[in-house]
């Protein structure tokens, strides 16, 4: 029996179906995928095994298992007596635990005090939006309380340019209107209050359920009366159907407009309607002024970036340098390019809010940057992907696992070295990958053009991943060379390095044999299938680890010039 | 938060019987983890994922509990027993040979494997499952590769 063709996209196929690849890796299993009658099989076959898992799940897990013994607890009150508890532990208390329990000297105390006092006022100043926010929901609350309204009518304005009116504070009567169920679900799947919306009590409890938020508080025209001020509070969400909500307070701290903005990009404005208006519910064609609901823009950039001036290679590099600075260049996807005059930043599919908000932040402040993040990152749908049904692997343990296990004793201390091994590898090749993108972008040419403090950035960054890179791979032998000398390998000659004239093609080297020794490290934990032989494969991976060694150790000496 | 807690709760009941924790130790277990989930995030910790935050601290905690019931027998579901047992009349015969089969295989997986196959089941991301276990993304790929060509080997046999 021939022995079936392997690829080591097939490796990939898990990752690829649950939608966990790199995008860069992710496409290129999708190349290979169109030309692999073979892989296309496989993934077939891995699809049904997961089915057959999710099937699994389903009967055995939650049809077998014994349910939870008692009722669930309701868990409300123990919230709140964690609020009591964290409340007492007051943020000066905390601040000075230390200080007391430390036997510090008493004028160590008072500055210590007077510090904290000066924190305590910034902090105070900082928090001053979400201060102010809570503190005017709480007023205007208290106000609709003592002054209880009858009944009332509400403009609704979505952004399918349809427009209805309501009655609001009763409870909502069947709703007949298709446009405005769809609204009511909207509304309840973001836990919004539908029977009074345009309220202060339905914006506070949709805030207070918010954990992670950011509040302003600004001081606009009044849209009822553009004479007049009022006060808007906008929240924007982390989490959550909605994504902003914005409401405007009158002078007698009464609601008199609202917008909300939900997830998906829906948005519905909400106005009340005074008694004496005539406008019929449904009123199409209403001519609807735009009110400033949304926060002001941004406060502008500084005078440096006036428009005309456009972004230098050394812009980018402080872009580079800012993102390396909170390691976004390892494993994130976010690619940093020189385009119009500007330093684009995109990217960033499946990476979390939080953090693309930490990217942003972090280049926020440097000239010509523009960031433009793929929006939502869409759920990754598999290509349907055309059957050929008639390949079957054989699916045993490769020779060369087998003989690690032996030699390591047992497959758990396989699996735990694997573990070890790959873990390795995966940040070495993050920094290796990383290193080739520096070598790629700034060619000895660029390098040439750039100020003697914007090289030493480079090449500070760069010495960087060539130093974990380093490390890594030594860790890596340490852990590596014992078992690969026991197993008949031998480490080879190394080539010996080139002449070269800077560490760009150096690094390119260190590329070479980096990309050499992930595969081999796959193929000898039984990951990938072997081209060659398999007993040659110690006394390769030996080799191609003394190889990745001395190329790195060239391109080191280059950056450390 | 409180949906959270009805949407999860049962699924990280679960995976904690999986671990051997028995269940009215691993149903105060989940509460627990919650009430601890609120107290960090009103400590203002940020958390990225929640359902990943849970399960992490569920099964570190659930391992502390079944250390802790060093003189017990872990947990077992007995699921052979009960997929072998006659009279499930709801299931077809051929059904439940196959399930019991693959709950074989389950079986025979090593713990890590199990582990991240049981995360992966709950629908969690590989960076998630990795966190939970304190390894590599790519080490949990690996772990799943491996189970899921096992399982498939037991199902072509």
């Amino acid at each position: 029996m021939s022995s079936p063709r392997r690829h080591s996209e097939e490796n990939y196929l898990l990752g690829y179906l649950d939608g966990e690849l790199p995008v860069r890796k992710a496409r290129q299993v999708e190349r290979h995928l169109e030309s692999c009658g073979p892989c296309r099989a496989e993934l077939e076959q891995l699809k049904d095994t997961l089915v057959e898992c999710a099937r699994y799940r389903q009967d055995v897990l939650v049809g077998q298992f014994p349910p939870a013994p008692q009722p669930w607890r309701d868990l409300y009150r123990d919230f709140s007596r964690i609020d009591e508890s964290l409340a007492n532990e007051s943020l000066l208390v905390r601040l000075m635990r230390p200080l007391v329990h430390s036997g510090a000297p008493r004028w160590a105390f008072v500055t210590g005090l007077a510090a904290l006092i000066v924190v305590g006022t910034f902090l105070q100043l900082r928090q001053a939006p979400s201060v102010q926010a809570a503190t005017l929901l709480r007023q205007a609350v208290a106000v609709s309380a003592t002054k209880p309204r009858p009944a009332h009518r509400i403009r609704f304005r979505t952004s399918h340019q349809q427009e209805f009116t309501r009655l609001a504070g009763t409870p909502a009567a069947v709703i007949q209107v298709a446009e405005m169920q769809v609204v009511m679900a909207l509304f309840q799947a973001a836990h919004y209050d539908w029977n009074d919306p345009l309220s202060a009590r339905a914006f506070q409890q949709w805030r207070d359920e918010q954990i992670h938020k950011t509040d302003a508080v600004s001081t606009v025209s009044n849209p009822e009366a553009p004479s007049e001020s009022a006060t808007q509070i906008q929240t924007v969400a982390a989490e959550g159907e909605l994504a902003e909500a914005g409401i405007i307070f009158n002078s007698d701290l009464a609601p008199v407009e609202e917008r909300l903005e939900f997830r998906d990009r829906e948005w519905v404005e909400i106005s009340e309607i005074a008694e004496t208006s005539t406008e019929s519910a449904g009123g199409a064609g209403v001519n609807h002024v735009e009110v400033p609901v949304r926060a002001a823009e941004p406060p502008s950039r500084p005078a440096a970036f006036a428009p005309g001036s456009s972004a230098s290679i050394s812009d980018e590099l402080q872009v580079l340098s800012a993102l390396s600075e909170i390691g976004a260049d390892l494993g994130d996807t976010v690619y940093v390019n020189l385009a119009d005059g500007k330093v684009m930043v995109t990217g960033g599919e499946g990476v979390s809010p939080q953090r693309l908000q930490k990217i942003r932040d972090s280049v926020a402040d440097l000239p010509h940057v523009e960031v433009a993040f793929t929006p939502v990152p869409a759920a990754t749908v598999p290509p349907e992907t055309g059957p050929t049904g008639s390949v079957v692997f054989s699916q045993t343990v490769s020779p060369m696992q087998s003989r690690l296990e032996k030699q390591l004793g047992s497959h758990a201390e396989f699996d735990r070295f694997s573990t070890q091994v790959l873990d390795l590898d995966d940040v070495a090749m993050q920094h290796m990958y990383a290193l080739h993108r520096l070598a790629e972008k700034f060619s000895p040419e660029d390098e040439a053009q750039l100020s003697s403090k914007d090289r030493s950035i480079l090449h500070e960054m760069s010495r960087k991943h060539t130093d974990v890179l380093a490390e890594k791979v030594g860790n890596m032998e340490r852990i590596l060379v014992p078992t690969l000398t026991s197993l008949g390998g031998t480490s080879g000659r190394v080539r010996p390095a080139p002449a070269h004239t800077a560490w760009q093609p150096a690094a390119e080297d260190v590329y070479r044999s980096a990309s050499r020794v992930e595969v081999l490290v796959s193929q000898i934990l039984g990951m990938s299938s072997t081209s060659g032989s398999a007993a040659a494969l110690p006394a390769e991976l030996l080799a191609a680890l003394n190889q990745l060694q001395g190329d790195l150790k060239d391109c080191q000496q280059f950056l450390q010039k | 938060m409180a949906q959270l807690f009805v949407e999860t709760r049962e699924d990280v009941y679960r995976y904690l019987l999986t671990l051997g924790v028995h269940p009215p130790k691993a149903q105060e277990a989940v509460q627990e983890v919650f009430l601890r989930l609120y107290t960090s995030l009103k400590k203002g910790e940020k958390i990225e994922s929640l359902r990943g935050w849970v399960f992490r601290v569920a099964h570190n905690y659930g391992l502390k509990v079944r250390a802790r019931q060093a003189s017990e027998e872990r947990f077992d579901p007995a699921l052979e027993a009960r997929l072998t047992a006659p009279g499930n009349a709801e299931r077809e015969l051929l059904d439940r040979e196959r399930m019991g089969r693959l709950n074989q295989a389950v079986e025979g997986l090593s713990e890590q494997q199990k582990r991240c196959l049981f995360l992966r089941m709950e629908g969690l991301h590989y960076p998630e499952i990795a966190s939970t276990l304190g390894i590599s993304a790519s080490a949990v790929g690996e772990f799943l590769r491996r189970a899921l060509l096992r399982l498939r080997k037991v199902r072509d046999e």
